[in-house]
């Protein structure tokens, strides 16, 4: 029996682990090496699921399922739909590009790619179980890593020379908070189990058995918000975001670059496969709540962004701000928006996992990242300042980028149901050019300083690896989106589709409308977007 | 008069007299080998255990042994047998009178095996006294150090009081009831009213097994005793003294009392919620480990309790469980912490600053074992905690589950309090801890346990399911 491309695909980065354990950390070279190819067979297999993903039967495909408690009814249930697909794609290009970020990783070098696989495996897990139990298991076994991997390989965050927090802060207060919004989603979990009647933790199942038999809606009016928040905390959603750009600041490049391009759309993936797949009546009742919290992730988190002086801060609040156009988009349950929310946690995680990787070069050279001590950086290091433009212009939503194509599918799918949220996140566009240019000013440009002669460029083809693929990914799908948009529609439509008929019956004729209109315009929409890119100067 | 029935429990009745021959015949410097011996009497024990089939055929109306008492006692064997290889594996703490000791381990096994199979009030107040009685004396085992002898004190006074409920509980039982048999007082319950009497009685012997499982508002010796008791008998306590005591509650309650089971379900629901908070919050500012495991243990009580507080199958088998997973990771914590402090000299959480350079392996296994406590997937902690949450959402007590859950967030801080020591701070000393092959290997069979309990579910579950039937 062949292997499942999941399966592989989870078992590599597993397989990883155990073969480390066996190792001695004297054997850094080794240890390395075996990270490197564990993380390159799942990118092989990510690139493979995302090929072969056959776009004209939809559905979950590459299924593996072994029966595990069958009393309760959980199974070890993976698969891949077409949203999934995209993201388990994303977390491979991050995992493999941090791999071979972490080689300056010099300390204790068996123990961190130790916990830096089981953070791999842990997020590949949960975007590859359709299993409701599992799906916990692994949510949870992203997290937990991370505490020793800030708390070790991490960094105090200094602001004029004082610390303004510890990286000790840091990693107790990002686990305790996500575990707190995990126990909460767990409820929820728990709650949706016992009352749906089915005796079945699987997620299709569940679609199934909700399909015939509906949950009351008084019920999903109460389970989904425990879903919402708890894996809100991850999204971040505002105001539970506070633990994620402290998060950022103070964990070592690579894994931040996991943490804000892959842990963070864990919960918008949650909310998108559990809260609003399972619960259609309680998607309709809480998402315009959320449309509304999303604009202050957008405006608040880009205020804030641009008031910091710390660059991995700025970069970690303007995350959170960029979060919240993916909530936008999942809010507004047209599948135009859908599209573009899940393309920009595609596009976004690439983005922040580049931004990332070169703030950790400047740290690691210059040995801050407090911004009036930096600048000029271009004389020396002009491979990574030539990536600072692009990820600024990536960032700002530059047509050509990824980012681009997905905020306006996101606004243009939201433009009929939330006009205003829409408008407040087209404004949030303009605050991250001004927080990004001031990052590409500050830092690169401006006077050749003494203080930094001594700073190397990435140059040998092997460092300046993890940055041509980040950015040829981003420009790949920038200019070409229409592969990926297809796979992400053919999950996203049937997922609103389920939504939007659960509408009262008054609605019913307004909502159809947006429908057709939606429908129509998402096609015709991303043929305008793929045609004039194709020709966008590279 | 199926002799048969006992035979485990005669067994252990026939090391104790073995133990106390051996133990006037051994010179005092050879006492250290007694182990080897005390060792061999759990293995006799456990392959008689085997070798017995359940049934429920009674002894004299007052002993059972059934599946359920078969489960409990196989759980009770391994603790016992892990303590004794603790009491080997520290040269420090325990130096004079081991023989006397492993004789007290035996008196302590024997009564919680008699716990496990009580069909009786009278074989109940027997078991628990027997349990007791021996953990006094150990508790105080280490004369010359004051925090032992006063440890020692305060649990034999505490002790006592709810011992005194115990008994007076029982003597109202026994009015309402005219029997002490569990059979009788079921019937009795079951066909009629049940007068206020006889529900304080139930109420005075619930307090008395609340205080063998620390539950609030019965927990104040916990963290006295844990500090000042020598470690493997805080490892009995926190484990084997806790199942056994969960055990006698699961005997009554579920045993006995489920006719009136919206009286105690209740009540057990708000108790539990009341002790998984005091003993997390209270363990957050500990400096001691042994405190902090105490206050800990006392947390674990609480979900403990709030399996029982179902009053349902599920919320029994999820407890079974628990215990399970619970009994992994605390024997785990305990050895690497016996362990540790025969190296460190002190039980002081400062001192565990950087052990992960020190001994990696040691901090390991310590975290793992911690980890498992707090509940996080995929190890045995976090497969108890769900099948117990599980079971409350089934039984609609919402409230509860969302105590329970929070409860897990604030469980791991302060478990993380001590990773954080062990991997984040630099160590006072750069020697490193040689760690005894044998420990090695036991510790490492712990390990593995975690983890094949949290991953490998469906056996562990289908055997308690099939054994724990009331």
């Amino acid at each position: 029996m062949p292997i499942p491309l999941t399966l592989l695909i989870l078992l590599s980065p597993t397989v990883g682990v155990l073969i480390l354990c066996t190792l001695k950390a004297s054997q850094a070279a080794l240890v390395r090496r075996v990270a490197l190819a564990a993380t390159t067979v799942s990118l092989a297999g990510a690139i493979c699921a995302a090929v072969t993903y056959n776009t004209a039967t939809a559905g979950i495909q590459h299924e593996f399922l072994v029966p595990w408690i069958r009393s309760l009814g959980i199974g070890f249930h993976l698969g891949v739909d077409g949203i999934s697909v995209v993201l388990v794609l994303l977390h491979a290009l991050c995992a493999f590009s941090g791999v071979l970020i972490s080689y300056a990783i010099k300390e204790r070098v068996k123990e961190y790619y130790l916990f830096y696989l089981l953070l791999i495996t842990g997020v590949f897990g949960v975007f590859l179980s359709l299993d409701l139990f599992f799906f916990y298991v692994f949510y949870e076994m992203a997290v937990i890593p991370m505490y020793p991997l800030i708390g070790i390989w991490g960094s105090d965050v200094k602001e004029a020379g004082h610390v303004r927090f510890t990286k000790e802060y840091a990693a107790m207060k990002l686990t305790v908070y996500l575990t707190l919004g995990a126990v909460v989603a767990l409820i929820g979990l728990l709650w949706l189990y016992a009352t749906s009647g089915a005796n079945s933790f699987d997620i299709p199942t569940l679609q199934r058995h909700f399909d015939a038999s509906p949950l009351e809606p008084s019920l999903q009016r109460w389970i989904f918000p425990l879903l919402a928040i708890g894996f809100g905390v991850i999204a971040p959603m505002w105001p539970l975001h506070s633990w994620s750009p402290i998060g950022h600041a103070a964990a070592p490049s690579a894994v931040s670059m996991l943490h804000a391009g892959v842990l963070m759309k864990l919960g918008s993936y949650a909310i998108i496969r559990v809260a609003m797949g399972l619960l259609p009546d309680g998607a309709r009742m809480w998402l315009p709540w959320i449309a509304a919290i999303c604009v202050m992730n957008i405006i608040y988190g880009g205020f804030v962004a641009m008031a910091q002086k710390d660059l991995k801060l700025i970069i970690g609040y303007s995350s959170s701000s960029h979060m919240g156009y993916v909530l936008l988009g999942i809010a507004c349950l047209t599948p135009l928006a859908l599209n573009g929310a899940v393309l920009l946690m595609f596009a976004h995680g690439l983005m922040t996992a580049l931004t990332f990787a070169l703030v950790g070069h400047v740290y690691d050279e210059t040995h801050t990242r407090y911004l009036p001590d930096l600048g000029g950086l271009a004389h020396q290091a002009p491979f990574i300042a030539t990536c600072g433009v692009i990820a600024a212009m990536a960032s700002s939503g530059l047509p050509g980028f990824a980012n681009f194509v997905a905020e306006l599918l996101v606004f243009a799918g939201g433009w009929d149901r939330y006009r205003i949220p829409v408008i407040c996140g087209v404004f949030g566009v303009v605050i991250t050019a001004v927080y990004m240019l001031r990052f590409v000013r500050g830092t690169f440009f401006g006077e050749r300083k003494v203080a930094f002669a001594r700073v190397h460029d990435a140059t040998s083809p092997f460092a300046r690896l993890p940055y041509v693929v980040l950015i040829g990914v981003l420009l790949f799908v920038g200019c070409w989106p229409k592969p990926m948009a297809t796979l992400i529609n053919v999950s996203a439509r049937p997922l609103i589709e389920r939504i939007i008929p659960a509408q009262e019956p008054g609605q019913l004729a307004d909502v159809a409308a947006t429908r057709t209109s939606a429908a129509t315009s998402a096609d015709a929409l991303m043929a305008d977007v793929a045609a004039p890119m194709t020709q966008a100067p590279q | 008069m199926n002799w048969a029935l006992l035979s485990v429990e005669l067994a252990a009745c026939a090391w104790i007299l073995m133990l106390l021959v051996a133990d006037i015949l051994t010179p005092t410097a050879h006492e250290r080998s007694l182990w080897v011996l005390a060792l061999g009497g759990v293995a006799v024990c456990a392959g008689l255990l085997l070798s017995q089939r359940p049934t429920s055929e009674t002894f004299q109306q007052m002993f059972v042994a059934d599946s359920f008492a078969g489960y409990f006692k196989g759980l009770f064997l391994l603790t016992t047998g892990l303590v004794i290889f603790m009491t080997r594996a520290t040269q420090r703490q325990l130096s004079a009178n081991l023989g006397a000791l492993y004789l007290l381990l035996f008196t302590a096994l024997l009564g919680m095996l008699v716990l496990a199979s009580i069909n009786d009030l009278l074989m109940l107040f027997l078991g628990l006294e027997l349990l007791t009685f021996s953990l006094y004396i150990m508790a105080a085992y280490l004369k010359t150090d004051a925090r032992s002898v006063e440890a020692g004190m305060k649990y034999l006074i505490l002790g006592s009081v709810s011992s005194g409920f115990l008994v007076f509980g029982i003597a109202l039982l026994y009015g309402f009831a005219g029997s002490t048999s569990f059979p009788t007082i079921r019937t009795a319950i079951a066909s009629g009213p049940v007068p206020l009497t006889a529900q304080a009685g139930l109420l005075l012997v619930l307090a008395g097994l609340g205080f063998k499982v620390a539950m609030v508002p019965f927990h104040l010796w916990v963290p006295d005793v844990y500090e000042g008791a020598p470690t493997p008998v805080v490892a009995l306590l926190s484990v084997g003294s806790k199942m056994a005591g969960i055990v006698a509650m699961m005997r009554v309650l579920y045993g006995v009392f489920l006719p009136m089971q919206e009286t105690w379900t209740n009540l057990l629901a708000v108790l539990s919620a009341a002790t998984m908070l005091y003993g997390n919050l209270a363990a957050i500012p500990q400096t001691n480990i042994k405190r902090l495991l105490g206050y800990s243990s006392i947390g674990h009580a609480g979900y403990l309790l709030m399996g029982l507080s179902t009053g349902s199958s599920s919320g029994v088998h999820a407890v079974g469980y628990y215990v399970l997973a619970y009994l992994l990771g605390n024997l785990t914590v305990f050895l690497v912490v016996v362990v540790a402090a025969d190296a460190l000299g002190s039980d002081a959480l400062d001192d565990y600053r950087g052990l992960s350079k020190r001994s990696g392996w040691l901090a390991a296994a310590l975290f793992i074992g911690l980890l498992s406590l707090a509940g996080v997937p995929p190890l045995a902690g976090f497969a108890g905690k769900f099948f117990v949450l599980l079971a409350t959402v089934e039984s609609h007590r919402l409230w509860l589950v969302a105590i329970g859950a929070v409860n897990v967030a604030i469980s791991l801080y302060y478990y993380l309090l001590v990773v954080k020591r062990m991997y984040l701070e630099a160590p006072r000393s750069a020697s490193p801890i040689r760690v005894a092959p044998l420990t090695s290997a036991v510790l490492a069979f712990l390990v593995l346990g975690i983890l094949v309990v949290g991953i490998f579910q469906e056996p562990f579950l289908r055997h308690i399911t099939a054994a724990l039937r009331l």
